[in-house]
């Protein structure tokens, strides 16, 4: 299609929510470094974070060749209420049981999400999409063993894994917050499907592991117009911290 | 409280890789690891990461065979005989080369 019949301003609150999501799960993922449970999965831990990063760099970089803005200011720049990620990714790193509740919530709908964007009709986008879907794949394979390790692991680890995922339950599919201006977005055959379509097609997905892991399908969205806002405490002490060497010379040249 | 399960003991595993197709499996070092799908998940990350690696074998170290027994591999028994020192082949093969006007042959495709 051509770009002057893209829905630019759509298109760029779909963007900024999936670069802010990569972005704020990156970070939170990022804490474990140093600390994890043992020293393979602290690589694998903080290796898959740097993927988040990464991920979220390109997403980025795609809405600043959209609309002109620089990626670090978009990443760096803004105040916390004007980040667009999940609620779901509002919680705090918490504990490991809380990682991998999070991330497998998290993973599972980006999942979702990346299929209903591979065939949109904006190349960049689309094409950018069937390539964090490689990456994902292996961030799938390595959540789905630690979700169900502790899930089929009675005693402390399933006990740990039920109380993260009561806490996040809430929150769960905000991933799936509708997008301001999502009409035009599949209008333009840029997202397949509206969000609330998409939502029923994780739960889907994940109904047959959820059920025979014993674990219940989370509840929809008390407020689902605001998944991605009133982002709270957890959010505002991430922020703090991955903007202080930022602030600490704003405009330096790293 | 749901009643404890037994948890898998945490294991080495040996890792190969193959930086490039052709190229030979090398020994890349190991990782600790409760079970083969984890052991497969660190062995990536600790070795293929960086896209290094095109193959990585991951074997249960209890798996490999040990030798190790010097009545086996260290003999007490003078061995220098079995040793190929001072008989050079370059010059033998130049010659039988230059009689046969062969070229010298390429290295295998890696």
């Amino acid at each position: 299609m051509s770009v002057a019949s893209l829905p630019t301003v759509a298109l760029g609150h779909l963007l900024g929510s999936m670069a802010d999501d990569e972005f704020v799960i990156g970070f939170s993922d990022s804490e474990w470094t140093g600390i994890a449970p043992l020293l393979e999965e602290d690589i694998a831990m903080s290796s898959l974070a740097q993927d988040e990063i990464g991920h979220a760099a390109a997403l980025y970089g795609l809405l600043g060749e959209l609309t002109g803005a620089d990626p670090d200011a978009l990443a760096y720049d803004r105040d916390p209420h004007e980040y667009r990620h999940a609620r779901l990714l509002d919680h705090g790193r918490g504990d490991w049981a809380m990682t991998i509740a999070r991330r497998y919530l998290y993973e599972t709908s980006d999942a979702t999400r990346l299929e209903a964007l591979i065939g949109g009709s904006w190349p960049p986008l689309a094409q950018l999409c069937a390539k964090l879907v490689r990456e994902e794949r292996y961030h799938l394979m390595h959540i789905d063993a630690w979700f169900a390790r502790l899930a089929g692991t009675g005693g402390e680890p399933r006990d740990r894994l039920l109380a993260a995922l009561d806490e996040l339950a809430p929150d769960a599919a905000t991933v799936f917050t509708p997008l301001p201006g999502e009409p035009a977005l599949i209008e333009a055959g840029i997202l397949a499907a509206p969000m609330v379509d998409l939502e029923a097609r994780w739960r889907a997905a994940i109904a047959p592991d959820l059920d025979a892991l014993g674990l219940a399908m989370p509840p929809s969205p008390e407020r689902p117009s605001r998944g991605r806002q009133d982002h709270g405490p957890a959010f505002a002490w991430l922020w703090d911290e991955f903007t202080m060497v930022r602030r600490s010379d704003p405009g330096a040249t790293w | 409280m749901t009643e404890p399960t037994a948890r898998p003991a945490i294991e080495p595993w040996e890792v190969f890789r193959q930086e490039k197709d052709g190229d030979p499996m090398r020994h890349a070092g190991s990782v600790l690891a409760p079970d083969a799908e984890l052991a497969g998940h660190y062995a990536r990350e600790l070795f293929g990461r960086r896209q290094e690696s095109v193959r990585l074998w991951v074997v249960r170290r209890a798996d490999v065979l040990d030798l190790s027994d010097p009545d086996l591999l260290q003999p007490p028994l003078d061995r220098s005989f079995k040793k190929p020192g001072g008989y050079v082949m370059r010059d033998k093969l130049a010659a039988a080369r230059e009689q046969s006007g062969g070229e010298k042959p390429k290295a295998r495709p890696g």
